[in-house]
């Protein structure tokens, strides 16, 4: 054993990510409180936003040294939709970067626990790519006993690091972002014959189209569901003279689909990394995906089709 | 209502952007862009438009680069030779108007046609009516196009305000890089088989952005925006109610335009955006009624 850090190998320079999923509270405390006392041990500012067993268990544990935290806050609080969510994490974070050299958070996500939290775990998926050069060691807890199986399933899938007992190692289950992307989505099915189809060479025809095929279920989100559309028709547009539009109602969603001959993402998980700072950085895939409660690609060497989903 | 048919949308006191197929069924008030591609085409828009005038009771008052041109397109106007004895017809090259060595000056330009309209009120018409092609000022160069922009503006909210209705032709050979921001400073548009999306307008108090501001208009809005706003030091309040869409490379161009100008000490302040025309403000951290960070 060459360490026994409670953060392993990471020197401070790079984004370090660990699943620790806990049962009872003396194996919380144990992992968690070194990490952040090293962390105070080396001027490094430790955040932490936990649930509310976390945070008591933490607050006794650290006693006074609480008050040295540079965060200390209820997650439960925290959670405005995936998107939303991130967004306002990602400024943070941004934020911090300018003023320090590095950090280390220790994070509960407890929405994880319910069914509109879970796909926060595409968005853990993806930040091991959008924040590699992040240089902050993310300890995201989880709760053994609140958790149900596929949601840690997934929380194996998307962390490269695990505990180990003695030091952080790498996670056997990990899946590279773009897999795991792609098997959390929905299932690519051949589109049904009743749905309505149509040929646009314009964003302002894809609006038009699109709001005429609204429901009156759906109407309070035709916003939502018009610009969407319009950010692919655009994105379409640009690689192919036109793009073909087609909505049908699935169970309790309507999906909207847009398709083009051109050659499709380079890069599926765009939709969940959050916007740069700079005014040229893309927009319109966090934007669409944001307002979908969910998105479905297929690549083929004939096009690219993607699929929103508008839950009623 | 979501996604209506945007720009056809009327309100009380709220002037809102048209399409306008024929260059009639005009009143004071109206401001029309209108693209032409040959002389007859210039004809065909200049004689209905000024012939409804006549029968209206306004002065009229045709200007062009070259006089003789202008009358000969007039050939077939009803009473042409006894207006223009008569005075209620006048024709003018743009010279007389613009002097070429300084410039089109707006606020000049402007007063002058303020002054023009009080003249025929003063001769018992109706009000004033003018159609004049600008082409030649749009081809000078970036300049003179800027202060074109500013002076369209401006027009513009005089036109609002007195019995004036103003058509400004532009030849479709200026390109829609020079006509784009134009015509975007212009309630009325005519643009060849284009659909008007988007309307920067100088009536009411602050300038308010009205219809849909998307990829392909961006450009032309950005143009135009940092031109009539560059010249007001402190805040410029940009009203975005009337603006029913605005996508991503709408909201790119709004923080562009907003960076542009605070380097020049001109603060935009965007208020009153619909909610989604926030999602997009959003993304750019340009926080409605907020002053835009640079």
């Amino acid at each position: 054993m060459t360490s026994s850090r409670p953060t392993g190998e990471w020197d401070g320079t790079g984004f370090a990510h660990e699943a620790f999923v806990f049962g009872t509270d003396e194996e919380l405390v144990d992992r968690v409180v070194p990490f952040a006392d090293e962390g105070l041990s080396r001027g490094e500012p430790v955040l932490v936003v936990a649930g509310e067993r976390v945070r008591t268990l933490l607050g006794e544990a650290l006693g006074s040294d609480v008050a040295r935290l540079a965060t200390f806050t209820a997650a439960e609080e925290w959670w405005r939709g995936g998107h939303r969510t991130l967004h306002a994490y990602d400024r943070d974070i941004r934020a911090l970067r300018k003023s320090v050299p590095s950090w280390r958070l220790a994070a509960e996500p407890v929405w994880l626990a319910g069914e509109d939290g879970r796909e926060w775990s595409r968005f853990e998926a993806v930040s091991n790519r959008c924040y590699a050069d992040m240089p902050y060691y993310s300890l995201c807890l989880h709760d053994r006993q609140r958790l149900p199986t596929p949601v840690l399933d997934a929380v194996a899938r998307t962390h490269p690091l695990t505990w180990g007992g003695d030091a952080p190692i790498a996670a056997g289950a990990y899946d590279d972002p773009q897999l795991f992307i792609r098997s959390a989505r929905p299932q690519w099915y051949e589109r049904p014959d009743r749905a309505s189809v149509g040929a646009v060479v314009t964003p302002k025809d894809a609006r038009q189209m699109v709001c005429a095929w609204v429901p009156d279920e759906w109407r309070p989100r035709a916003d939502e569901i018009v610009l969407a559309t319009h950010e692919l028709v655009t994105n379409s547009l640009r690689v192919s003279p036109a793009a073909e539009l087609a909505s049908w109602i699935d169970g309790h969603s309507l999906v909207v689909e847009v398709s083009d001959h051109g050659p499709g993402l380079s890069d599926e998980t765009l939709g969940y990394v959050p916007p740069a700072d700079e005014l040229n950085g893309g927009r319109g895939m966090w934007l669409t995906w944001s307002l979908a409660d969910d998105a479905a690609v297929a690549s083929n060497p004939a096009g690219t089709g993607i699929r929103l989903y508008f839950h009623r | 209502m979501p996604c209506r048919d945007a720009g056809r949308r009327s309100v009380a006191g709220v002037t809102a952007l048209r399409r306008l197929e024929a260059p009639t069924g005009l009143r004071s008030g109206d401001h029309v862009f209108w693209t032409f591609a040959s002389a007859s085409d210039f004809s065909a828009a200049v004689l209905p438009f000024l012939d409804e005038g006549r029968r209206l009771g306004e002065q009229l008052l045709l200007t062009g680069a070259s006089r003789p041109a202008l009358i000969d397109a007039l050939e077939s106007l009803p009473q042409r030779d006894e207006m223009l004895a008569s005075g209620q017809l006048e024709v003018r090259s743009v010279t007389e108007i613009v002097d070429p060595a300084r410039g089109l000056e707006p606020v000049e330009q402007v007063q002058s046609v303020r002054s023009e309209v009080e003249a025929a009120l003063g001769r018992g018409r109706t009000g004033l009516r003018v159609a004049a092609d600008v082409t030649a000022l749009a081809r000078r160069g970036p300049d003179e196009r800027r202060q074109l922009h500013v002076y369209e503006r401006l027009a513009d909210a005089m036109t609002a305000t007195v019995a004036l209705t103003a058509m400004c032709l532009f030849d479709t050979s200026l390109g829609d890089e020079v006509l784009g921001p134009i015509a975007v400073l212009h309630p009325d548009q005519h643009h060849g088989e284009r659909e008007p999306l988007g309307y920067l307008s100088g009536r009411g108090p602050w300038l308010s952005l009205r219809g849909e501001l998307d990829a392909g208009l961006a450009d032309a809005v950005l143009r135009a925006l940092v031109d009539v706003a560059r010249d007001s030091p402190g805040e410029v309040v940009l009203d975005l109610a009337d603006l029913q869409f605005l996508d991503v490379a709408g909201a790119r161009m709004l923080a562009t335009a907003a960076s542009l100008l605070a380097e020049i000490g001109v603060d935009v302040r965007l208020v009153r955006a619909r909610r989604l025309v926030g999602y997009c403000l959003e993304l750019f951290n340009l926080a409605d009624g907020q002053a835009v960070p640079t």
